[in-house]
């Protein structure tokens, strides 16, 4: 997948997706290519009315954080590619076009809004859900305090070349299968070394009924423990 | 005179209780295979396989670190080492196997073996254009299946044109997401390191 976004191939995202972050209240600038006047007649909710052909000028009025994640849609999917390499090209690299379309949008059942299209992208950057400041990663591990658990969800042999003094070490995909060896009394704190499996085992965590947060960041650790977080 | 021979009688009991633990718990508790190895090994008798530790070219030993447990085999210029030309070429922490047999309770290592890197061979790997081409087809005009896996909740949020989802950890559970006709083409693309 790097690859392929690294070359400015096409990416595709679900309804689910929208769906999922509407629930969770994060942002995401969500793009109606269509004509005005079919936008405006049922649209997804929170929808920007940018029609395709206006697209290549509407540069300045694109977010400035090049990593806000971005959905495009027209009626169908290949219709949306084109405007797609456009904003692609902008340097947006968490963008991609609604898979199916706008009637994907329609048939997966979620809400339509008519007359209610935003006529200005907003897009505030929100940490994602269930992560933990920086800071209070570090502050953590260094004083670990007895009501936190930190879980270190990387593979066994990746974790056996160093972990954080005091935690404990369950793959990933383990995590659901092992719960009886983590705390229910406790703050469970994830990490992984980019935080993409530590968001996994996070998600399965909060639906065990949890309480957890996860390190959204890239970190290293070496043999004795010591660490270096980089923000991405 | 019958204190000393207590006290001589009691040094080779608990030398010889000593002895006897360390040869039991070589034989039964200490671990002889580290969990990743097992996906492609099997826990074998007179096999370690786990983490290079430390290599003695003074003492003639090897430590080999298998999870909490550390094993240290003795070798000499008879010991065959496959993979590498040299111990001191072979990273700490690399994984390796030790081939090694039992004389009087002591170990010694017969052929020790470094993992070859795991490489996906050249002609099993497509190139990036030739992926690109298909894509533009469609898996229905382009006879084949592109299969993403990573967790779903990444798929959701972008993935390939036309590929479909099936998580690495869930393999197993969902290899009848896989195409009936076993002679199409098959793609798995991830997420790179994570």
């Amino acid at each position: 997948m790097p690859a392929w976004k690294k070359a400015k191939m096409p990416v595709v995202s679900t309804a689910k997706y929208l769906q999922d972050q509407y629930k969770e209240g994060m942002p995401v600038v969500v793009i109606d290519l269509r004509p005005v006047d079919s936008a405006k007649a049922a649209h997804i909710p929170g929808a920007v009315s940018i029609p395709a052909a206006d697209l290549p000028n509407m540069k300045n009025a694109f977010p400035g954080s090049k990593a806000a994640p971005v959905v495009l849609y027209a009626e169908t999917q290949s219709e949306a590619m084109p405007s797609f390499a456009v904003v692609r090209g902008w340097g947006f690299k968490n963008i991609s076009v609604l898979e199916g379309g706008f009637p994907a949008w329609k048939n997966s059942g979620a809400e339509l809004a008519s007359n209610q299209l935003a006529t200005e992208i907003v897009y505030v950057p929100k940490p994602a859900a269930g992560s933990i400041p920086v800071a209070e990663f570090k502050q953590i591990v260094e004083t670990m305090p007895g009501d936190k658990f930190i879980l270190d969800v990387r593979d066994e042999d990746e974790a056996m070349q160093g972990m954080l003094k005091g935690a404990h070490n369950i793959p990933a995909q383990d995590v659901a299968d092992n719960v009886d060896q983590i705390p229910k009394d406790k703050e469970v704190i994830l990490h992984c070394i980019t935080g993409i499996r530590a968001e996994m085992a996070y998600l399965t965590l909060k639906e065990k009924g949890y309480n957890a947060r996860f390190l959204n960041a890239n970190i290293e650790i070496d043999k004795d423990g010591h660490y270096n977080i980089a923000a991405e | 005179m019958r204190k000393r021979a207590f006290i001589t009688m009691t040094v080779a009991l608990l030398a010889a209780t000593v002895l006897y633990m360390t040869g039991a718990w070589a034989a039964d508790g200490k671990p002889t295979i580290i969990k990743p190895c097992l996906q492609c090994h099997k826990d074998e008798p007179g096999v370690l396989r786990g983490q290079l530790g430390t290599v003695s070219a003074k003492a003639e030993t090897i430590k080999i670190q298998i999870g909490p447990a550390t094993w240290v085999v003795p070798f000499d210029a008879d010991t065959e080492l496959i993979g590498e030309k040299d111990f001191k070429n072979i990273g700490q922490g690399k994984e390796i196997a030790i081939h090694y047999v039992q004389e009087d309770g002591q170990l010694y290592a017969t052929k020790v073996y470094v993992k070859p890197p795991a490489v996906v061979p050249e002609e099993k790997l497509i190139k990036l254009e030739e992926l690109s081409a298909l894509v533009d087809k469609g898996p229905e005009a382009g006879n084949y299946t592109l299969v993403d896996a990573r967790p779903g909740p990444r798929y959701h949020e972008g993935h390939i044109p036309g590929s479909i989802v099936i998580y690495d950890a869930q393999f197993d559970e969902n290899v009848d997401k896989l195409p009936k006709d076993k002679s199409r083409l098959l793609i798995f693309y991830c997420g790179g390191p994570t």
